[in-house]
């Protein structure tokens, strides 16, 4: 594995997705709607549903599990409960950003270089196939990543702006920062290995991001089993749940390299 | 030297038989025609032998190196120019050669892609998005991505299809002035005079090899050798006279022009000569019947199908 290479190829990938608007934009502009999207969800759901969430039978079984993962909940009045109950859906809701930016950036990537024909001559370079897909994680990745984390910082401007800053220390609890440490790299490299792979077996973008956004439904159902109180993922259960990925990840890993053969690539990519 | 020998090489996708028990040399400074119908297995040949993909019996070595073993050192000294050019439009030219100039170990990166914008001609663009260049261009920029790191070996994959014929002449005088320079030349290609005009062998495929030789063995092989005696006139017995003579196998007429098959056309034609001087005949000029090398290529072919 040549450091020297996979910057090279880090460094045109970058070049190559800020000279294009629409994967720019995807970088840039969909992660700030994914999070505006978020806390308008949470403002609008407090807002005009507040009492009725309170009165509501999934919301009190959510909250019970709440002051059991995070004990200062307890010494909280019922409407700060159930703002930070809400507040607390983010750090899974803040995951559709590095599943969508690190997806996007995969299918994007792969099936440009399928549809320009760049890829035999690339492969013509003593470029090796595992430094290849790994440089063009890297590039992926941290980007995925640094848009995550700067979404999770306007997350807690918002959060200030809307006058909850007081329960931010009861928001940014560990599991939010395991989430956001933990949990967002496994998913990056998830969502990248589904765009590959997806990339791999379609004939153009739009059909490899249909197949790879498929990767956003387990996200959901994260959100959703814990909002309904079913399972509140404390430190331990984040934990456990980037270790998951993580598994998950060496085996699309090694789904990816095998899918990725040169052969197949320049064959039947035409 | 052989510096490129394949031994029984085939290559099947799935029940296709793309290349089929191919055995061939190409010496080293040699510059090779290969030449094929569409869908014989040129690329197919060209990308087992440069390693992009691996064959499905027999083997090669191209510079002392297995393809299908160690494709990353052997990209180290070949040069490959792909059917397409295969760019990213929207970096500059430059961007584009310093990023596959920056796999190679051991080069200059900003040397190497200087030298080969100027000798390509491309030095005064290098700036432009290659989206914005013409395919004569990016072709050019296609030849100096190959020859970036000096390789010993190029593989040429129809490297003038679809040029425009000043930009096909350029890169032809390109190949040459690479050819000149002692490097070994595998030139896949539809153009037949330009395989005849670069090339020192041709080989024919059509799944299989068909021929491996100098057009002019091809030639001798492949048709008689006929003499051509352009006359002021035939007087009417010269053509009786000229068919008795024992070395003549056979002879036909076209205006004022006599095609004479000889037994042996170097020592006979002396003697073809004299006959037709004593019957008459005043001779304007003696040849012998050129057969082109697409002559030669559609027998081939024809002769498989």
């Amino acid at each position: 594995m040549s450091y020297r290479r996979l910057r090279n190829i880090v460094l045109k990938e970058w070049q190559v997705i800020f000279t294009d608007v629409n994967s720019a934009l995807i970088v840039t502009l969909l992660p700030l709607l994914i999070v505006g999207q978020g806390v308008l969800y949470i403002w609008l759901a407090y807002r005009f549903g507040g009492e009725d969430l309170m009165g509501s039978g999934l919301v009190q079984n959510a909250l019970q599990n709440l002051t059991v993962a995070i004990l200062s909940v307890a010494e909280l009045g019922s409407e700060d409960q159930l703002r930070v109950l809400l507040l607390s859906q983010f750090s899974f809701f803040l995951l559709l950003v590095p599943t969508m930016v690190a997806m996007n950036f995969a299918t994007f990537s792969i099936v440009e270089e399928k549809l320009s024909g760049s890829l035999e001559p690339l492969l013509a370079t003593p470029v090796r196939t595992g430094e290849l897909l790994l440089g063009k994680a890297l590039s992926g990745a941290t980007l995925a990543l640094i848009a995550t984390w700067i979404c999770a910082g306007v997350f807690v401007g918002a959060t200030v702006a809307l006058g909850w800053g007081s329960l931010l220390h009861v928001v940014l609890s560990p599991a939010w920062f395991i989430s956001l440490f933990l949990i967002t790299p496994a998913i990056v490299v998830l969502s990248f290995l589904l765009g590959v792979i997806g990339s791999s077996r379609a004939r153009d973008a739009k059909s490899a991001q249909n197949g790879a956004v498929l990767v956003v439904l387990p996200v959901f159902a994260l959100i959703a089993v814990q909002v309904t109180g079913v399972v509140w993922f404390g430190p331990l259960g984040a934990t456990g749940l980037a270790l998951g990925i993580a598994a998950l990840d060496v085996i699309l890993l090694r789904m990816a390299v095998r899918l990725f053969r040169r052969e197949s690539i320049v064959v039947n990519w035409h | 030297m052989p510096i490129i020998e394949a031994h029984n090489l085939s290559k099947k996708f799935g029940d296709r038989l793309a290349v089929d028990d191919l055995t061939l040399e190409v010496d080293e400074g040699e510059v090779l025609g290969f030449l094929g119908p569409n869908g014989a297995g040129k690329t197919t040949t060209i990308r087992l032998l440069s390693g992009i993909i691996a064959p499905t019996s027999g083997s090669a070595t191209v510079a002392g190196l297995r393809p299908d073993r160690e494709p990353e050192r052997l990209h180290e000294v070949i040069g490959l120019l792909t059917e397409s050019a295969g760019f990213y439009d929207r970096l500059t030219a430059r961007r584009n050669l310093e990023y596959f100039a920056g796999f190679y170990a051991g080069i200059d990166a900003g040397l190497q892609v200087e030298k080969y914008l100027r000798l390509t001609g491309l030095w005064d663009r290098q700036k432009d998005k290659v989206g914005r260049y013409s395919k004569g261009m990016k072709q050019r920029l296609a030849l100096a991505r190959a020859l970036l790191h000096e390789p010993e070996v190029l593989f040429l994959d129809e490297p003038t299809a679809g040029l425009d014929p000043e930009a096909a002449q350029e890169l032809r005088l390109m190949i040459k002035r690479l050819s000149s320079e002692g490097r070994t030349i595998f030139l896949s290609t539809h153009n037949l005079a330009e395989a005849e005009s670069l090339c020192y062998r041709i080989a024919v495929i059509r799944t299989q090899l068909l021929a491996l030789d100098t057009p002019t063995n091809l030639r001798q092989r492949m048709f008689r050798r006929r003499v051509v005696v352009q006359l002021e006139a035939i007087p009417p017995s010269l053509p009786d006279a000229v068919s008795k003579l024992s070395f003549v196998n056979g002879i036909s007429q076209e205006g004022n022009k006599l095609q004479v098959d000889l037994v042996d056309p170097d020592r006979n034609r002396p003697e073809l000569v004299k006959c037709i001087v004593e019957a008459g005949g005043r001779v304007l000029e003696v040849s012998e019947e050129q057969h082109s090398l697409e002559e030669i290529y559609l027998s081939l072919v024809k002769e498989d199908k």
